[in-house]
């Protein structure tokens, strides 16, 4: 299964100086290998080093992994009804 | 009868990985070694690999077919298939995923055509149009994390309900079941690559969705397009 999300982004500096990505596209893929725990580790140490000076990727990374904490989270989750839970016990033991 | 379905927690170490044997919504295929389980052992396959998925089912039919007792049908359809097909199940895979593709391609040989989605976007028609201009879907949603921090569980629900089923697909098997790619790419029979580009349109598109939200809401976007 995957690995949980990182609690905690990867170095981000106060430093950060790049204002554009030429890349951006890349990078989120990236990012989201990431999130999803996809990625290999080269992978990781790539986007780290991104992560340590460019401010787009900084924002992507922050923003992506909060959509989906909000899937993962708050996100109201149906319970099957009772009575279909009983239903389908009852159909499964008139087949055989 | 000694082992009667009960509905049982989801234990632990639930995921194996698959092969995922056979296609249960289809006919079992030719190849696909039949196993002859007793009545027994069939019961308890049901009682203790499929039923403690349940809820995971519930929960993935209702946000395809975004209604109660379109759910309800597509779930009770679903594991009458499963026990039907049991033979084709071995026995200790990965029976969330194998069940998940069962509810999946239900849903779309049952319930698509009457599915109560007011967007009724066929995948193709969006594929073609996406593939068309390659250059518009690689691109970045400018929205900043706070601002999503902000939306409650509805307002999430409404955008996600919003995307055509193929792309609402990938996010609920990946973010809210956990699916890994590899399980996905079997779950909808397609390969890993589209599985990742998939993801990636589908959360453009959500990310699109919750900018609105947000913006509507009255949070300043730093960007203004
Ligand atoms: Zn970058």
């Amino acid at each position: 299964m995957q690995t949980s999300l990182p609690s905690s982004s990867p170095v981000i500096p106060q430093s950060a100086t790049k204002e554009h990505c030429d890349h951006q596209v890349d990078c989120l893929k990236m990012i989201q290998l990431i999130l999803d725990g996809e990625a290999t580790e080269q992978q990781v140490a790539k986007l780290k080093i991104d992560l340590e000076s460019c401010q787009p990727c900084i924002k992507m990374y922050h923003l992506e992994r909060e959509v989906k904490e909000l899937l993962a989270k708050r996100m109201e989750k149906r319970c099957c009804p009772d009575e279909l839970v009983a239903t389908i016990k009852s159909r499964i033991l008139s087949f055989s | 009868m000694s082992d009667t379905p009960t509905r049982d927690d989801r234990p632990a170490g639930a995921d194996q990985m698959l092969p995922i044997d056979g296609n249960p919504a289809e006919q079992p295929q030719a190849d696909t070694p039949a196993r002859g389980y007793t009545d027994e052992q069939k019961y308890r396959i049901f009682n203790k690999e499929f039923m403690p998925h349940i809820d995971s089912m519930y929960n993935f039919a209702f946000r395809l077919t975004t209604d109660e007792d379109d759910a309800n049908d597509l779930v009770q359809d679903t594991y009458l298939k499963a026990f039907r097909f049991i033979s084709s199940f071995e026995q200790g895979t990965n029976a969330k995923a194998w069940l998940f593709r069962i509810l999946k391609n239900s849903f779309i040989n049952d319930y698509r055509k009457k599915s109560k989605e007011p967007a009724k976007v066929d995948y193709q028609d969006v594929e073609t149009t996406y593939n068309s201009e390659d250059a518009e879907t690689e691109h970045t949603v400018d929205l900043r994390a706070e601002s999503v921090s902000d939306l409650i569980g509805d307002e999430v629900a409404t955008a996600l309900n919003s995307l055509p089923v193929d792309f609402r697909t990938v996010i609920i098997l990946c973010d809210i079941e956990g699916f890994t790619y590899e399980e996905m790419a079997k779950i909808l029979d397609i390969p890993i690559g589209t599985v990742r580009s998939r993801l990636h349109r589908a959360r453009n598109l959500l990310k699109e969705k919750l900018r609105d939200y947000a913006s509507s809401m009255g949070y300043k976007e730093e960007s203004d397009e």
